[in-house]
């Protein structure tokens, strides 16, 4: 009886325990299924996330490509000014050193026309120089020390050796000496440009024509004109006195040497 | 324009000659120049006479030649180019404008 008792009692424990097991084993997979869910929710969440990332890291990159290309541009346009500003200076350079290499006055004049033809496309020019002589001679105006592209004999306020006066764009430049730019209704000249020698103004660069592939002077022109009114008088002054010196040098030399007797 | 070119260039050798005819005996004096940088409006001979005599010596092909000049229409420019030019520059002129063409020349030849 006793034995019996004892198998029953763990028949009956043993069916508990398995009812237990089962209870157990459904809780746990439906804790599975449960976390099998939030996986997977958690993984479309991920999934989504990085997508949105991804989508985040591409505008950021275009952002940055975007800047880098208007960066380059930038670089690219300061690059064409900065060469540009080289060749400019270049130019102006090349000027001022060739003006005063020569203390040949013939020399500073060709090298006075040739500045205006290739640096400035200037095609039709006279260079005005006020004469060394006395006051008196004043009357006799200013020296035409240079006259380029005049082919028409017709030119009647540069021809001959002298200017006297008649256009009044030029006319106030050589007593104000102010840079003019035309053409002006009263004037045909392009270009007014006053010499200075020691602030005095000396003269004048009259540019009355440019080539025809030159429509207009440019911004850039005016430096290359304001180098001429700088430099090109006091390089035909320089030459002038150095020639002139020279001369009475060389006439000293033979008067000495004529009183020695050699 | 001598001293204008020999400030430009200052990196290259140079030899002058004042007209057509004194620059072909300048190319026949030196074997070794390879640029000719040419004015159209010289006396005794002008720019396109040179370039047609020289072009028509076989011996000077690889003598490049820059024409740089006032006469600056497109039929200036195509006249030149056709008479054997390698490139045409208008005056008023740059410093940058003839070292650019120069330095496509030199690549050009080292490639």
């Amino acid at each position: 009886m006793n034995e019996r008792s004892t198998t029953e009692s763990r028949l009956s424990s043993s069916a508990v325990p398995g009812r237990d097991l089962l209870a157990e084993l459904r809780a746990t997979l439906e804790r599975a299924n449960d976390l099998l869910r939030v996986v997977e929710t958690s993984q479309q969440g991920a999934a989504v996330r990085e997508a949105g990332t991804a989508e985040e890291r591409i505008s950021e990159l275009e952002r940055r490509l975007a800047t880098a290309d208007s960066d380059v541009k930038e670089l690219a346009s300061r690059l064409v000014d900065s060469e540009h500003q080289g060749g400019r200076l270049m130019n102006l350079y090349v000027a001022t050193y060739q003006l005063h290499a020569t203390l040949d006055p013939a020399e500073v004049q060709a090298t006075i026309a040739e500045i205006a033809i290739n640096l400035l496309g200037a095609e039709q020019f006279v260079l005005l120089l006020r004469r060394d002589e006395a006051p008196e001679d004043e009357a006799r105006g200013y020296e035409i020390a240079l006259i380029e592209g005049f082919y028409d004999e017709e030119q009647s306020l540069y021809s001959g050796d002298s200017y006297t006066g008649g256009d009044p764009v030029v006319d106030l430049t050589l007593r104000d000496g102010v840079l003019r730019l035309g053409p002006a209704a009263e004037s045909p000249a392009l270009a007014a440009v006053p010499l200075r020698v020691q602030n005095e103004i000396v003269g004048a660069l009259v540019v009355l024509k440019l080539l025809d592939h030159k429509p207009i002077l440019r911004g850039e022109d005016r430096d290359l004109l304001d180098l001429l009114s700088a430099h090109a008088a006091s390089a035909i002054f320089a030459a002038r006195l150095f020639a002139t010196k020279d001369r009475k040098l060389r006439t000293l030399e033979s008067l000495v040497k004529l009183a020695r007797g050699e | 324009m001598h001293k204008m070119y020999e400030v430009m260039l200052r990196q290259y050798p140079l030899v002058y000659a004042s007209d057509g005819r004194q620059a072909l005996d300048r190319l026949r004096e030196h074997s070794d120049i390879d640029l000719v940088l040419l004015d159209i409006n010289m006396p005794n001979m002008n720019g396109l006479e040179f370039l047609a005599e020289l072009r028509a010596d076989s011996g000077r092909d690889g003598v490049s030649v820059i024409i740089i000049s006032t006469e600056g229409r497109e039929e200036d420019t195509a006249r030149g180019m056709e008479a054997g030019a390698t490139a045409y520059i208008k005056k008023p002129f740059r410093n940058e404008e003839i070292l650019d063409v120069i330095s496509r020349l030199e690549k050009k030849g080292a490639a």
